[in-house]
């Protein structure tokens, strides 16, 4: 038990894959549209290089999210740039992201209440 | 802006690693674009960061690792469904049914997702396959199918011939029906063989009054040997048509049940007075039947027996007379007997009869003729009737090339902009064969939906068409067939017509190079020069179709002026014609008489009225019909006893007709029984006899009649059979030597006829209120009803004409304006150089416009190749005439320039800089 949270305090990267990501690209996507190299780099920059995702994380995720209709990713062309693809909150993203923002606030409370119980 | 080493090595990547994902190929590409374009921004971050290029691309492809999982997880079998998305085509499934059918819901799709295109080019193509089907239609109506009988090519005809009188074609007479009764029971080569009248205008009274029908005399085996099954009821039996008198009953047409009796259920065994004779109704013909005719068929069929109670009084002794030939026949060869055995064992029986009755069948034979030559007779022979539906298959199939032409341009244009799509799905595997194959499924669906529209147009053009037959016979005429034949033919015209014009493009999208259409830059470049030279070949072509077309549509509306404009030698304007029958109604000779004189006397003080008369033909029916011996001539000249039309008129007819008299008298009213028999012949016979002019106090018989009639007058030759016919020999009788038989009333008006029918109509109606005035006709409605064959087959190919032009210039519209806004930054480039507003518009126009040129002249030179096989449908008009090649050649020019100068305004009125940044 003892290995695999250290394991997982060792690279909060995995750890988050599974439960966070998810939640992550949707908040980062609650107030603007952005594109998949913008949501790395703000990610990393958020997290003070703690967390980092690649291609190979961010566009399954991202496509997945698409199936699911919780984002919606269009191709934009802006003047001298090249054309992008851009990703935007879908209603039913919005929802989502409302609940599982709730229940992750919830997740993090009770596992503090329990960590900070031990410790004292 | 660079994009440092190349975008493409990134895609590669990209590529090589999702490639066994089978992503559909649109999905999978934007994918490709996406993810590449973030391993570009990375890879530039790290440059920028101080990494040199080496480690800055090995810690990009480091970050691609694991990529086996990557590709795992991403979504694959779902996106293959998305909706926009191209059928994955790495490679054939290897089931030719499954890779159809994925082929055809890839096209159904790519059609629901181009309305615009899809809509056009299904109606173009609708346009031309529907124009192509109504020709079809009547083909298949007049020439593949026009005798519903069982087995039709063991038919024949036997006509009787004089073989003394030269060429056998112009000289197939009918047969008397003593002689054909004698043919009949003799005969061992014919598995069936019956005789029968043509047409004839008959009146049926019922308690409503009294109706004009048409009316056929059939001998014995009749239905039988043409193979028929009656619609309702049943044919006539042996014994019905063997003694004379014996049997009054009647075979209706299906089409005469249909409209005149309302498809009445109880039809067999309903009485139907026929001219004065009830007649009991027992069987209808099978539906489509119209007698030995492709064209015009009788309401009735009545037994040739009883032809004493409905013919007139001249013609009561048919039945024994073997001096008058009445009868058709038909006959079914025995299985094993040729057409030519046949003929040589009926030549030994016809040269009995001649031995048998000298008198009259003197210098007679027999000639047995396919079918074919009875169902198309007047009316140009089979020959006659292939040629004129071979020209307007050919004009039709014009329209559908130009058509497809059109089509194909579209699919070129479309292609260009399929590039990317096509050069994907080569990069991802697919072979050159499984994409034609792909592209030219979708050319089929179009076809085949432009095919079905099509069947649609052509059932209403021919609805259209047929509308035009005048309404008096139009019960009597072919119906068109829209059989399974003309679906068949429509099918595979659809399928042929989306291979025509889907292959071109498809070869031209196939070729496609994989690495220009990726790169970016390439994808401004627009037309390559190739495909640019495929569309101009194109245009030129359709400029050529179009004006081959045009020319022969504004040839033949000019025909059809023309023909309006022919002398039919009489004056057609302010004439009246009024049929009826009263012999019919039970006059004898002596009321007859009495009727014309009260009629004439009557109708003459009417005002309005110049001149009345009485004829037995009436205009544009009448042909050859007796034989002519010349007094004198007679033994030099019997090889030469030619065949004439014979009239019997009343006094004024010349004046009444407005034929001049060449030469002596018109006929008189002391030319009566008793007095010396006199004649006055035409213009064309008393050359032919007398090319000195000497013709009038000469005396000539008729085949067949006893009295030696003396010629007192020479008119002017007029038109007999139709309009702007071969001269044909006439003679006409005076009706007072000359009583019995049918009669019609002639009326010359001082203004327009139409004021003075109703008066006339009148008067007869005072003088014999039971005589019924069947039909009116005044000169314009003749000359439209001898024409209306002729206006049915040039209006059509006007219409084609016209049809051709609109499709052209849409063509041309769409090639130009393409072709300018893909040349939008050249010309930006030009206006930037200083070029003004009015050289730019020079420049396209001119370039445009040559291509016309070119296509122009290819026109014109076909036009005047293929010119001299029309003539003969022109009444006389020059195939070359300055003013059809000229005004089509004009038309097609300012179309075309309009064309030219809307998109040429266009690229002259471009921003340059807007131009050269979006070019």
């Amino acid at each position: 038990m003892g290995s695999t949270y250290m394991e997982a305090t060792n690279n909060p990267d995995r750890e988050w894959k599974k439960g966070g990501a998810e939640l992550l690209i949707l908040s980062l996507l609650e107030q603007q549209a952005r594109h998949g190299y913008d949501l790395c780099k703000l990610i990393e920059a958020r997290s003070a290089g703690a967390l980092r995702f690649h291609v190979t994380t961010l566009y399954p995720l991202l496509y997945r999210l698409e199936e699911r209709k919780l984002v919606q990713g269009r191709w934009v062309e802006k003047t001298n740039q090249r054309r992008r693809r851009y990703y935007s909150l879908t209603a039913e993203g919005r929802k989502v992201l409302a609940r599982q923002r709730h229940n992750w606030q919830g997740f993090v409370e009770a596992m503090s209440r329990v960590m900070g119980v031990e410790h004292a | 802006m660079s994009w440092g080493w190349n975008m493409l090595d990134w895609k590669q990547e990209i590529r090589s690693r999702i490639a066994d994902r089978r992503i559909d190929p649109a999905r999978e590409g934007s994918m490709i674009e996406e993810l590449s374009q973030h391993l570009e921004d990375r890879y530039r971050e790290l440059l920028s960061a101080g990494d040199s290029e080496p480690d800055a691309r090995e810690r990009v492809l480091g970050e691609l690792e694991g990529s086996e999982s990557f590709a795992a997880a991403l979504p694959a079998g779902k996106s293959r469904s998305n909706r926009n998305a191209m059928p994955p085509a790495t490679s054939a499934s290897g089931n030719l049914f499954s890779d159809l059918r994925r082929d055809l819901r890839f096209g159904l799709r790519g059609m629901i997702h181009a309305p615009a295109f899809s809509i056009f080019a299904v109606l173009t193509l609708a346009l031309g396959i529907g124009a192509s089907t109504t020709v079809f239609t009547v083909v298949n109506t007049l020439l593949l199918h026009p005798l519903p009988a069982h087995d039709p090519s063991g038919l024949v005809c036997v006509y009787t011939t004089d073989v003394k009188n030269g060429k056998q074609s112009d000289n197939l007479l009918p047969t008397s029906y003593p002689n054909l009764q004698d043919l009949q029971s003799r005969s061992n080569v014919f598995a069936g063989f019956a005789g029968f009248s043509p047409p004839m205008v008959m009146t049926m009274t019922d308690a409503t009054g009294s109706e004009r029908l048409f009316g056929e005399l059939v001998s014995q085996g009749y239905f039988e040997a043409l193979g028929l099954a009656p619609a309702k009821g049943r044919f006539f039996r042996p014994a019905e048509i063997a003694v004379a008198g014996s049997a009054p009953v009647a075979v209706l047409s299906y089409s005469a049940w249909k409209t005149r009796f309302n498809s009445d259920p109880d039809i067999v065994g309903r009485t139907l007075e026929i001219n004065g004779t009830p007649f009991t109704v027992i069987g209808v013909a099978p539906q489509g039947f119209l007698g030995v005719s492709a064209v015009f068929g009788p309401d009735v069929w009545l037994p040739a027996t009883m032809a004493p109670q409905v013919m007139s009084a001249a013609m009561q002794d048919l039945l024994h007379e073997r001096g008058k030939p009445f009868f058709q026949t038909v006959a079914r060869l025995k299985p094993g007997v040729s057409r030519s055995q046949a003929e040589a064992s009926l030549q030994t029986l016809a040269a009995a009869l001649e031995r048998e009755y000298p008198d009259v069948n003197n210098g007679h034979t027999v000639s047995v003729q396919p079918v074919t030559t009875a169902l198309y007779s007047g009316m140009g022979g089979e020959r006659g009737m292939t040629f004129a539906s071979v020209v307007l298959l050919v004009i039709v199939g014009l329209v559908l090339l130009i058509a497809c032409s059109n089509v194909a341009n579209l699919l070129l244009t479309r292609s260009l902009s399929r590039r990317q799509e096509i050069a994907v799905r080569l990069a991802i595997g697919a072979s050159r064969g499984r994409l034609l194959r792909q592209l030219l499924t979708e050319s089929l669906l179009l076809g085949l939906f432009g095919g079905a529209v099509g069947l649609g147009v052509g059932y209403e053009g021919c609805r259209f068409l047929w509308s035009f037959r005048p309404p008096e016979v139009a019960r009597n005429l072919a119906d068109p067939k829209l059989d399974s034949t003309v679906f068949l033919f429509a099918f595979f015209l659809s399928l042929a017509t989306g291979f025509i014009f889907g292959v071109l493009p498809s070869l031209r999208a196939s070729k496609t190079s994989l690495v220009d259409s990726l790169k970016e830059e390439s994808r401004i470049a627009g037309m390559g020069t190739r495909g640019a030279r495929s569309q101009k070949v194109l245009l030129v072509a359709q400029m050529a179709i179009s004006l081959v077309s045009l020319i022969a549509a504004s040839l033949f509306l000019r025909a059809i002026e023309r023909a309006y404009d022919i002398d039919p030698g009489f004056d057609q304007k302010h004439l009246a014609v009024f049929l009826m029958n009263p012999e019919q109604t039970g006059y004898d000779a002596v009321r007859l008489k009495a009727f014309h004189l009260d009629v004439r006397d009557h109708v003459s003080s009417l005002p309005g009225v110049e001149a009345v008369s009485w004829a037995s033909n009436m205009p544009f029916w009448s042909s050859p019909s007796h034989g002519v011996l010349i007094e004198g001539q007679r033994q030099a000249r019997k090889s030469e006893s030619l065949s004439t039309v014979t009239n019997t008129v009343d006094v004024d007819y010349f004046k009444t007709m407005g034929i001049p008299l060449l030469q002596g008298r018109a006929f008189a009213n002391s030319d009566q029984e008793g007095s010396l028999p006199v004649a006055i012949v035409n213009g064309d016979l008393a050359r032919r006899y007398w090319p000195d002019g000497n013709a009038l106090g000469k005396n000539f018989r008729l085949v067949g009649d006893t009295v030696a009639r003396q010629i007192v007058g020479v008119v002017k030759t007029s038109d007999y059979t139709t309009l702007g016919e071969a001269t044909q020999p006439c003679i006409y009788l005076p009706l007072r030597q000359n009583l019995g038989g049918n009669f019609n009333l002639y009326v010359r008006t001082a203004g327009d006829p139409s004021h003075v029918l109703e008066a006339v109509q009148r008067e007869i109606k005072t003088i014999a209120p039971n005589v019924e005035v069947s039909d009116v006709r005044t000169g314009t409605t003749l000359i439209n009803q001898v024409l209306w064959g002729a206006r049915m087959v040039l209006g059509m190919l006007g219409v084609f004409g016209l049809l051709a032009l609109a499709l052209a210039s849409i063509g041309l519209y769409g090639i130009l304006a393409y072709s300018v806004s893909g040349r939008q930054h050249e010309i930006g480039v030009r206006m930037a150089l200083g070029a003004s507003r009015a050289a730019v518009l020079r420049l396209v126009v001119r370039e445009g416009m040559m291509l016309v040129g070119i296509g122009v002249g290819i026109g014109l030179a076909i036009s005047l190749l293929i010119g001299r096989v029309f003539s003969r449908m022109l009444f006389g008009l020059s195939p070359a005439d300055p003013l059809s090649l000229a005004g089509a050649s004009a038309v097609l020019i300012l179309v075309s320039m309009l064309a030219c100068y809307l998109p040429a305004m266009a690229a002259s009125r471009m921003d340059p800089m807007k131009a050269l940044r979006e070019g």
